[in-house]
């Protein structure tokens, strides 16, 4: 038993808990000249939450994770729906169209859209050439970057929804409608909450990482798309700040987890139709 | 089955087709059930008897012809619209609601009171004997209960017609047989038309008032289950419906009432049906329970020789098999108690020249 235990045990420790542990710790030292010094204090904690860039860095990250979520769910919701129901014996090659843009890296993706939208890209050259202004809420702006966001995610979205739509039993919809549920009623009363774990796994497979997000608002979302993710990253490189970007780590980490413990609370498991997972 | 001809057939079927490509999987079938009848279709399996219910039900839509439902065309009408109940094989019960959340969601969905839910739902439950599983989940039950609970879902709206599409399959033999008692009570105290799907000749036989038997999309026969059992139409009927034992042979002398028939040798004297002339090869059947196994040769009727290979015992009948002196085997069916001879004794088994039922084949 504890030798099967134990990769997972050792793992977790080395991958996990200590660099939590370690950011944890320098949040609350002091950088100076690029070198960490640990004498104990809240000035990192203090910064974060009285200067208002922080402050502005935070509440946009987190509105864009919330905004990119939405729109993944609104956008993965149909198209998981038609692979599941529809897709026959092609689900599988569907699913793998889908994430097929994974194979080429986020750098080259990013790039691609910025190719797309930007001043000389595809959508402006072409309004050019029919005499027509360009776009100019497409070329670094906040809502670039959403889009962006939404591109780089939506996969994620797809992919947890449909595994949990190709686990459901569709027969359950046909004794809805016969018991008198129209079908939008018996998507509320049965669908929906008999996939709701998968969604909510889906929505903090997008929200996590998009509340991180630091490239893709770098690439395509100009100057007034400045993330936390981004000012994280630049604590830990151009200005050599460790304390704070460790801190801002730490920030990042407990709204995450806030987060996921409001959508745990959404889970009831006996009502997920889940058997199996411990809950009688 | 009689019906009062001045009110409307529960449910009408008026040739009533479904292809699916070039396969007729229901080829214009007529049917009228009335108020109170218990009416089963009974077939194999890929005979058309689910698809058939799943138009009933609104699931699918005839390729032609039309379904009435107490006089009101419901051709066109959604499921949702229709007020039909339907319960399943697999019982399908809503896994994230409980017991009495599955069984008044069709009352939720026709926008009845709380109040009257309730009280629906308390005389569901008794009536089905689900008292104290309010509260349960469905994977909190045992099947017999999921089969109750889905039958409280389908009952609990008095609705005009109940489907019921070979429910007590995924159950266990003994409370098979004690649902069939249940369900055949239901009908009868509710006086709600129930139309049965089933493949078990047992089931149709125990609970229906009518039954129709299906092949290929077309009924073989229909009429009351007497009828069905001792009067088979059909010579696929004769096979399916009961136990028989199946001789093969060719008519030799026909009668206004009777036919001769050579059998292996054996000169057989049996009933004559219409459209057999001599020379015919004709299918004779003849139940397992109308065959008698005699120490003696008789006096009168068919009897043929043989020694008695085996007693099969099934509780209250046993079925005694015999060999005949060419290998093939006679089947009698008989109370398990007398048993008048032992096995592998000489014995005569025989019929009376009247019993069993022929057929051109």
């Amino acid at each position: 038993m504890l030798l099967l235990a134990g990769p997972g045990v050792l793992f977790i420790l080395v991958t996990l808990l200590l660099p939590l542990l370690a950011i944890f710790m320098f949040s609350f030292w002091r950088t100076a000249s690029y070198e960490l010094y640990p004498d104990w204090n809240l000035d990192n904690y203090h910064v974060l939450f009285t200067e208002a860039a922080y402050r502005t860095f935070l509440l946009r990250s987190a509105l864009s994770a919330v905004v990119t979520s939405l729109l993944c769910l609104l956008y993965a919701w149909p198209v998981a729906y038609f692979i599941a129901r529809h897709g026959g014996r092609y689900r599988l090659l569907l699913v793998l169209l889908l994430a097929a843009p994974f194979f080429t890296g986020v750098i080259l993706r990013i790039a691609a859209l910025q190719g797309i939208f930007g001043p000389g890209g595809l959508i402006n050259m072409a309004l050019g050439i029919f005499g027509m202004p360009p776009i100019a809420a497409l070329m670094y702006t906040p809502l670039a970057a959403t889009i962006g966001h939404v591109y780089l995610f939506v996969p994620f979205m797809v992919t947890a929804i449909y595994l949990s739509l190709v686990n459901f039993n569709f027969d359950l919809l046909e004794t809805a409608k016969i018991n008198g549920a129209g079908p939008w009623r018996a998507f509320v009363e049965v669908t929906w909450p008999l996939n709701w774990i998968g969604t909510a796994i889906g929505l903090a497979l997008v929200f996590i990482p998009c509340l991180a997000s630091a490239v893709t608002p770098r690439f395509l979302g100009g100057p007034s798309a400045t993330s936390f993710g981004m000012s994280l990253g630049q604590q830990f490189g151009e200005t050599g700040t460790w304390a704070l970007g460790s801190a801002m780590g730490v920030v990042l980490f407990a709204f995450s987890l806030l987060v996921l413990a409001v959508m745990g609370f959404t889970v009831n498991l006996k009502r997920s139709g889940f058997t199996g997972m411990g809950a009688r | 089955m009689t019906k009062a001809d001045d009110r409307p057939a529960s449910l009408s079927l008026q040739s009533v087709s479904k292809h699916f490509g070039p396969v007729k999987a229901v080829d214009g079938i007529d049917l009228d059930i009335g108020q109170d009848e218990f009416f089963s279709l009974l077939g194999p399996s890929g005979s058309g008897k689910t698809t058939m219910l799943r138009i009933i039900a609104g699931l699918e839509r005839p390729t032609a012809g039309r379904v009435l439902v107490r006089g009101q065309d419901v051709t066109a009408m959604p499921p949702y619209k229709r007020r039909i109940g339907m319960v399943f094989q697999n019982f399908l019960l809503f896994p994230h609601k409980t017991v009495a959340e599955n069984i008044v969601f069709p009352l939720r969905m026709q926008n009845v009171g709380r109040a009257e839910r309730g009280e629906r739902l308390v005389w569901a439950m008794k009536l089905l004997r689900l008292d104290g599983l309010a509260e349960r989940y469905p994977n909190e039950l045992s099947g017999g209960q999921q089969q109750r609970v889905s039958l409280a879902r389908g009952l609990i709206s008095r609705p005009a017609l109940l489907l019921l599409d070979e429910p007590l399959a995924n159950l266990d033999r003994e409370l098979r047989a004690e649902m069939e008692v249940e369900i055949r009570r239901y009908q009868k105290e509710l006086n709600i038309p129930f139309v049965y799907v089933t493949h078990n000749q047992e089931e149709a036989l125990t609970m229906s008032d009518r039954i129709a038997v299906m092949r290929n999309g077309v009924f073989e026969q229909i009429g009351p289950r007497n009828d069905v059992y001792r009067k088979p139409a059909t010579a696929f009927v004769a096979a399916f419906v009961g136990q028989s034992n199946q001789l093969t042979g060719r008519a030799e002398m026909v009668g206004p009432d009777s036919l001769t028939m050579t059998w292996r040798g054996h000169r057989l004297h049996l009933p004559h049906p219409d459209g057999i002339a001599a020379g015919d090869e004709v299918r004779f059947f003849i139940k397992y329970e109308d065959v008698e196994v005699t120490p003696e040769r008789p006096a009168q009727g068919n009897h043929l020789g043989g020694r008695l290979r085996d007693i099969i015992f099934k509780g209250q009948t046993a079925n005694y098999i015999v060999s005949l002196a060419d290998g093939s085997e006679i089947i009698a069916s008989a109370s398990s108690r007398d048993q008048k001879v032992a096995i592998g004794a000489a014995v005569s088994v025989t019929w009376p020249a009247t019993a069993g039922m022929c057929f051109k084949s």
